[in-house]
């Protein structure tokens, strides 16, 4: 008799996710489903508001990455408006969802998994969260708390608020850096470097302990995407997209916002509240791709920072060609940490960053556009249309958790079937299936703008559909 | 972070969208104001309490948590000590209670501060709306003398800890 295993609520996600698993009458794995199981409908809603309330209506999809949402939202409404932003507009837009960026990691690697990889996934789940971690090596905690303030208090401080910030606007932002600020962010620096650099020097020296798991948690071959600079390094706010295939070569390149749906199209699975994004010349699923920080250092041959550099050539030497196992996005989130660092260091030394001219203006002058930006999870792609009044008649969002989904699906399925054996399955099993979802670091809020907090469940089906087995928590 | 050290840090949570769930972040909001020539008292209002917030309050010689009660009676002002707690709960990344902020603090930092109090306002209502329901608007006058008494009392107490 088959059999099903739920997990129900998958933890330490952002959102509300399910996972089951379908057994086969000898009680091994036959198919896995991540069920992101929250709506909310913000495209829908959008329609009938002026275009330019779109950035601070968008930014409320997400408490850990609005300043993304902000940033495709008013490059989308640029394209509308046909007006191309100050230097420094950019330059102040480039930083903020860099801190973005390094906040949102901190949280993913220090607070989600640093308690796997850390003190094991076998650990006892009582002790498997951040207490653990101070009680284990409270240096560890202390970089990833002291990187996350880092973040938040940079847009605190350009955006007067550490969630939801209001300062980016279609045309740019609404005013420009004080000198106070741009020192008070400089003297931050020194600490955030020695908190990434302490991160990276402990995470390499544990990292190969994980190599049964980097095997099996979603490691296959797959097309991968991300913005990229013309001197093919990385980039989070411009550039334009290039996708990649399994041994590295170049399938598309050069995608700015505006094609970007001649290239990407999405499917729908009914199990799930996120759409299934794919490269459309080969059609769906086998079109599906990655995005986020492996698909960044896979994508691009420099980071174009010093630092980040040294690291992005130790790290290209885990594979010949693309690093292929999800597992790796834990040290790829770390050089993106690194390498924001450096460019905030940079920007803030820009002899124009103090520039008062921060925003451009003007109208509706075409009915359609779109923006696109790295979230810290991958690619955002915003697009609308309005009417001649600058309504919205039509919007889409195409988040980073939706363009992984087909990967994280067939990893869950790779992990379960490797571990689950004859219906048997120990915690720690369970652990490492949710594990895999983690490495992604999916924002399931994002993804189906859904309403809520956090959890996942694991349920365990038989080949009849009986309910066998059920861990919620 | 350059924030340095607060005599009083007081810490509100809750969505000002969510009618009466946005009580702590208005009592922050007058607090701040209330107390703007007074040395050393910071002001911090958030959505939800997250683990980083630990340094600020190790940080901190005293501090206030002003929350609304989703259990306590509708319009019910209660002021009580807040101890760092024992239990740590199983699941939690995104959202604490008071009680294991302190105790995150304790952990990561050993330090705490030598008082810390939580303010919090029985809720009637947190339907999305930005307006406090009839019950929780009559409260706010003893919710404010009673913030008010608890600050001047915890900066007092910074005081003689200098």
């Amino acid at each position: 008799m088959s059999q099903t295993i739920t997990i129900d609520p998958v933890t330490r996600l952002e959102g509300h996710g399910k996972i089951t698993l379908y057994l086969d009458d000898q009680g091994n794995v036959e198919n896995a489903q991540f069920h992101v199981t929250q709506v909310r409908g913000f495209e829908k809603f959008s329609e009938g508001r002026p275009f330019y309330e779109m950035p601070s209506l968008m930014a409320r999809i997400c408490g850990i990455c609005p300043v993304s949402h902000l940033i495709a939202s008013a490059k989308a409404c640029e394209a509308i408006m046909s007006v191309r932003i100050p230097h420094t507009a950019a330059q102040l837009r480039r930083m903020l969802n860099l801190a973005q960026m390094v906040q949102s990691h901190a949280l993913s690697f220090f607070y989600l998994s640093s308690p796997d990889l850390l003190l094991g996934l076998d650990s006892d789940p009582a002790s498997r969260h951040l207490f653990g971690v101070v009680a284990a090596k409270p240096e560890l905690g202390r970089a990833g708390v002291g990187l996350r303030r880092f973040g938040q208090h940079i847009i605190e401080l350009l955006g007067k608020k550490r969630i939801h910030p209001g300062w980016v606007i279609p045309g740019g932002v609404t005013e420009p850096l004080e000198q106070a600020k741009r020192d008070e962010i400089l003297a931050m620096l020194p600490e955030a470097y020695a908190n990434i650099k302490l991160a990276l020097d402990w995470y390499k020296q544990i990292a190969d302990s994980f190599k049964p798991e980097a095997d099996v948690f979603a490691s296959f071959p797959s097309l991968f995407m991300g913005l990229i600079n013309e001197d093919e390094s990385v980039e989070f706010t411009d550039g334009a997209l290039r996708l990649i295939d399994p041994r590295g070569g170049i399938v598309a390149d050069g995608i700015t916002a505006n094609q970007f749906t001649e290239v990407i199209g999405e499917a729908v699975e009914p199990y799930s509240y996120t759409k299934f994004a794919y490269y459309k010349p080969l059609g769906y699923p086998e079109g599906s791709y990655r995005v986020g920080p492996l698909a960044r250092l896979n994508i691009a041959q420099s980071m174009g920072t010093p630092l980040a550099d040294i690291e992005l050539k130790q790290f290209k030497q885990l594979a010949l060609g693309p690093v292929q196992s999800s597992f790796h996005y834990h040290h790829a989130r770390l050089i993106d940490i690194l390498y924001g660092l450096e460019k905030i260091e940079q920007i803030l030394t820009d002899p124009l960053i103090l520039d008062k001219h921060v925003r451009a203006t003007a109208g509706v002058n075409r009915l359609e556009g779109a923006g696109q930006a790295e979230a810290p999870r991958g690619t955002l792609h915003h697009h609308y249309k309005v009417d001649e009044n600058g309504l919205i008649t039509w919007a889409n969002l195409v988040i980073a958790t939706g363009q992984n989904n087909n990967a994280m699906n067939r990893g869950v399925l790779q992990a379960a079937k490797h571990y689950i054996k004859d219906g048997k399955f120990t915690e720690g099993i369970l652990n490492r299936v949710e594990a895999v979802v983690r490495t992604f670091d999916p924002c399931l809020s994002c993804s189906t703008h859904a309403l809520g907090q956090m959890p996942l469940a694991i349920s365990l089906v038989s080949a009849d559909g009986e309910l066998v087995d059920q861990v919620i928590r | 972070m350059n924030t340095g050290t607060a005599r009083c840090l007081i810490l509100a949570c809750g969505n000002t969208l969510r009618e009466d769930d946005g009580v702590g972040p208005f009592l922050a909001s007058w607090a701040e104001e209330r107390f703007s020539s007074a040395q050393g008292v910071r002001v911090l209002i958030q959505h939800q309490w997250a683990p980083e917030l630990s340094a600020e309050i190790a940080d901190a010689q005293t501090a206030i948590f002003l929350d609304c009660a989703v259990n306590a009676s509708p319009g019910s002002v209660t002021l009580s000590p807040v101890e760092a707690a024992t239990e740590i709960p199983r699941l939690f990344t995104h959202h604490l209670d008071a009680a294991t902020l302190l105790a995150l603090a304790r952990d990561y930092y050993s330090a705490l501060p030598s008082r810390a109090l939580l303010l919090t306002i029985g809720a009637a209502s947190l339907e999305l709306r930005e307006a406090f329901s009839e019950t929780v608007k009559a409260a706010l006058p003893a919710a404010q003398r009673t913030l008010e008494e608890a600050v001047l009392s915890l900066l007092e107490t910074a005081g003689q800890r200098k």
